[in-house]
C-alpha cells in the first residue's frame, strides 16, 4: 500500500497545518510539519519526503519559491499547493514551476486525502519510468526492467521471455533462476502462455498454484510456485513478448493492488519497447499515463481560469462602453474605444475555444480492444471510486472483435463517463461495466455500457446531455463539456452513444462502434 | 418615479460600471461587496431589481438569490457569472432567476434586461 508515505506539512496557520497533519496520520502518513517556506525547504534539506502540502502565502519565503528550492533539493518530491481565494494566478504559476496540483482553501479532507493519493500514484509511475528509461543500452534496458518489477512486486522469480530468430521464444533476462531445470520449466510456461491469443489480449495472467493449472498441464518442476503472474506486452496490438513473475511457497498471493501496479508496469514496458528515442519517450509515456485525468483536470483549470478572467473582462468592456457614450463619435478616441471592445470579444471567444482545446486530441486509429481500454481506464480510476465507496462491477465479455480506434481517446470517453457516474453517486454505490457484440444493426459492432446507480437523468434534461457547456453541477465543478467531448469522439470513429435510465433507478450510458 | 436597483458583486469593477450604467438611465443603485450585505439590504419595498454575482467569498450567489426571492417576492432577479459551468445554477428550481448574463458584459446588455424586467 501507499499509505508509508512520508509527508512534509507547511503552513504558517498552526491550526490548518495540525487539521492536515491530523487528517494524514489518522489515514497512515507519516507527517512533519514546518511553519515557514524557509523551515519547509530546511526539512526536506535534512530528510527524505515523498510529497509537500505547502500553502502559497506565507510570510517570508512563499510557497511558489519554497517550491523551485525544494524541487533543487530533491527533484522527486512533489508538492501540492494550497491557495486561498482569488489566487488562480499563483496557483497556475505554481503548476508551472512543477506543483503537482492545487488545492483551493478550505478544502474538505476527502478532497485533500484523494490529491494525495493521486501525487503518490504519479510518484510511483515516476519510479518505475525513470529506472526504464535512465539507461540507454537495450540490454540493460531490459536488465533494468525485470530489476524492477521483481523489486516491487516483492516476487522471487521473474524472467522476460522474447521471440527469437527462429521463431521460438528465449530468456532474454532472468532474476532468481540460477537452475536450468526451473528456467526450462519457466519458459515453456510462458511459452504456452504466449501461444494462447485469449491470454496475450490480456494485459495481466495470473496463475494461482501452477502446479494445479490447467494451462501448465505436463510441465514438471512448478510445485515451489505459489503464485505467478504474466504480463504480455505488445507493440502495435500484436504480442511481442512475456514477462512473467513469481513468487515462492511461503510467500502471499498477488493481491489486486499488485495486480494494478503489474498492468501499470506493462503498459510503460509496452511504450518502452515501441520506440526506440529514449527521451522522447520519457515524456510521452508519463504523458500518455496521466493524460485522460489531466485532460479533464486541465478542463477544471479553465474552467476556474475563465471565471478569473472573465470578471476583469467585464469591468473593461463596460467601462469602455461607458466612456464612449461620452466621446464624440466622430474621433480618434471613439475608435480607439471601439478597438477595445472588440479585444475584450476576442479574449472572450479564447477562453470558450481555450476551454474546448483542453478537451481535444488528435485521433490515431489502429486496431483496439475495447475490453483493454475499459480495464485501462479502470485503473486509473479504481482508487478515487474506492475512495468514494463505489464497487465495480466488470462484465466483460471475451473474445470480442477489435475495433479500429484511437486508444488514448476511447479511454477519454469511458474516463467521462466514469467520472460522470461517480459524481452522480456523492454517498457511494456500484458501477457496472459491460461490453458485448452486438449485431443489432446488421453489420457487426462491439458494445459497451457504462451504468450507475445513481438518481439517473431527470426527463426535463434528457435532451440536452450532449449539448457543449450544459451541466448541473456546482461552481467550478463541472463544464459541461464531458458528453460533447464523448459524442465528438465516438462520432469521429463512426459509432453511437445514448443515455438512458435503468429499470432500477440510475444511468446508463452505452456506445457501438463497428468492429475490424 | 426612481427605479432602485440592488448590485451585488465582490469586484469592485463590475460593481462601478454596473452602477454607471443605470444610474445613466435613472436608476438609484446600491451596492452590495457580499451576500451577507445584500441581504440585510434586501428588505420588501427597497428595490424593484437585484442583479447578483454567483461567486462571492462568503455566500454562493444561488443562496443569496433564494433568500432575497424568499424576502422580498416582487423584487426582480438577474444573476451574473464569469462561469460558463455555472449557466445551470440560477435556474434551479427554488433559485429560478428572472434573468442571467454571463460576464464580460456589456452596459447595454444590462440595461435592457433591467427594463424588460421592471416594465409594468
Ligand atoms: N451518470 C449520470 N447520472 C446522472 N446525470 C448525469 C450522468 N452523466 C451526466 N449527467 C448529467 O449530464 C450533465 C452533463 O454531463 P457532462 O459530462 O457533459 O458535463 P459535466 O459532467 O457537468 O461537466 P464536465 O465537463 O466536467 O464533465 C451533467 O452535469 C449531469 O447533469
Ligand atoms: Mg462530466
Amino acid at each position: 500500500m501507499t499509505s508509508k508515505a512520508n509527508i512534509l506539512v507547511v503552513d504558517d496557520e498552526p491550526q490548518i497545518a495540525e487539521m492536515i497533519s491530523s487528517a494524514l496520520q489518522l489515514y497512515g502518513y507519516a507527517v512533519q510539519t514546518a511553519m515557514d517556506g524557509e523551515q519547509g525547504v530546511a526539512r526536506v534539506g535534512a530528510g527524505k519526503f515523498d510529497l509537500a502540502i505547502m500553502d502559497i502565502q506565507m510570510p517570508g519565503m512563499d510557497g511558489i519559491t519554497a517550491l523551485g528550492e525544494m524541487k533543487k533539493l530533491d527533484p522527486e518530491i512533489e508538492v501540492i499547493i494550497a491557495t486561498g481565494h482569488g489566487t488562480m494566478g499563483t496557483a497556475i504559476e505554481s503548476l508551472r514551476k512543477g506543483a503537482f496540483d492545487y488545492l483551493h482553501k478550505p478544502f474538505e479532507i476527502k478532497e485533500l486525502l484523494k490529491v494525495v493519493e493521486r501525487a503518490l500514484e504519479k510518484r510511483k509511475f515516476n519510479d518505475i519510468t525513470r529506472a526504464i528509461f535512465s539507461t540507454v543500452r537495450p540490454e540493460e534496458q531490459l536488465r533494468v526492467i525485470i530489476d524492477s518489477v521483481t523489486r516491487i512486486l516483492k516476487a522471487e522469480e521473474s524472467l522476460l521471455v522474447l521471440p527469437g530468430r527462429d521463431g521460438n521464444p528465449y530468456i532474454a533476462v532472468s532474476e532468481g533462476l540460477e537452475d536450468p531445470g526451473a528456467a526450462a520449466s519457466r519458459l515453456e510456461m510462458c511459452s504456452r502462455i504466449m501461444d494462447a491469443p485469449e491470454e496475450t489480449s490480456k494485459s495481466a495472467v495470473l496463475s494461482e498454484n501452477p502446479a494445479g493449472d490447467r494451462r501448465f498441464a505436463g510441465i514438471a518442476g512448478l510445485d515451489k510456485l505459489k503464485s505467478s503472474l504474466f504480463l504480455p506486452l505488445r507493440e502495435d496490438n500484436k504480442p511481442v513478448g512475456l514477462i512473467a513473475i513469481s513468487r515462492l511457497e511461503d510467500e502471499a498471493y498477488f493481491t489486486e493492488d499488485d495486480l494494478q501496479r503489474a498492468r501499470i508496469f506493462a503498459s510503460l514496458v509496452g511504450l518502452a519497447l515501441r520506440n526506440s528515442s529514449l527521451y522522447r519517450q520519457l515524456q510521452e509515456t508519463q504523458g500518455q499515463l496521466i493524460q485522460a485525468e489531466k485532460m479533464s483536470a486541465l478542463g477544471q483549470l479553465a474552467g476556474g481560469l475563465a471565471h478569473e478572467i472573465n470578471n476583469p473582462l467585464s469591468g473593461i468592456l463596460g467601462l469602455t462602453q461607458l466612456v464612449m457614450e461620452n466621446t464624440d463619435k466622430a474621433g480618434q478616441n471613439y475608435a480607439d474605444l471601439k478597438d477595445i471592445e472588440k479585444a475584450v470579444f476576442r479574449c472572450k471567444k479564447i477562453i470558450v475555444s481555450l476551454l474546448s482545446f483542453s478537451r481535444q486530441e488528435k485521433a490515431h486509429l489502429e486496431p483496439v480492444s475495447l475490453n483493454e481500454v475499459v480495464e485501462e481506464t479502470l485503473t486509473l480510476c479504481a482508487r478515487q471510486m474506492e475512495l468514494q465507496r463505489i464497487k465495480i462491477n466488470r462484465q466483460l465479455a471475451p473474445g470480442l472483435p477489435m475495433v479500429n480506434a484511437d486508444f488514448q481517446q476511447l479511454m477519454q470517453v469511458f474516463l467521462n463517463l466514469f467520472t460522470n457516474a461517480r459524481d452522480a453517486m456523492p454517498e457511494g454505490g456500484e458501477l457496472t461495466v459491460s461490453t458485448s457484440l452486438d449485431g443489432a444493426g446488421g453489420r457487426p459492432a462491439v458494445a459497451a455500457a457504462v451504468s450507475d446507480t445513481g438518481g439517473g437523468i431527470s426527463p426535463e434534461i434528457a435532451g440536452r446531455l450532449f449539448d457543449p457547456f450544459f451541466t448541473t453541477k456546482a461552481v467550478g465543478k463541472g463544464t459541461g463539456l464531458g458528453l460533447s467531448v464523448c459524442l465528438g469522439i465516438i462520432n469521429r470513429h463512426n459509432g453511437g452513444i445514448r443515455a438512458a435510465n435503468r429499470p432500477g433507478g440510475g444511468a446508463a450510458f452505452t456506445i457501438n462502434l463497428p468492429a475490424l | 418615479m426612481n427605479r432602485k436597483a440592488l448590485i451585488v458583486d465582490d469586484e469592485e469593477l463590475v460593481r462601478n460600471y454596473v452602477r454607471r450604467a443605470l444610474a445613466g438611465r435613472g436608476w438609484a443603485v446600491t451596492e452590495a461587496a457580499n451576500g451577507a450585505e445584500a441581504l440585510r439590504l434586501a428588505v420588501p419595498g427597497a428595490f424593484d431589481a437585484m442583479v447578483c454575482d454567483l461567486k462571492m467569498p462568503d455566500l454562493r450567489g444561488e443562496e443569496v438569490i433564494k433568500r432575497a426571492r424568499q424576502a422580498c417576492p416582487a423584487m426582480k432577479i438577474v444573476a451574473i457569472t464569469g462561469s460558463v459551468s455555472d449557466i445551470k445554477a440560477p435556474l434551479a428550481p427554488g433559485v429560478q432567476a428572472d434573468g442571467f448574463l454571463i460576464k464580460p458584459f456589456g452596459i447595454d446588455e444590462i440595461r435592457d434586461l433591467l427594463e424588460k424586467l421592471t416594465r409594468i
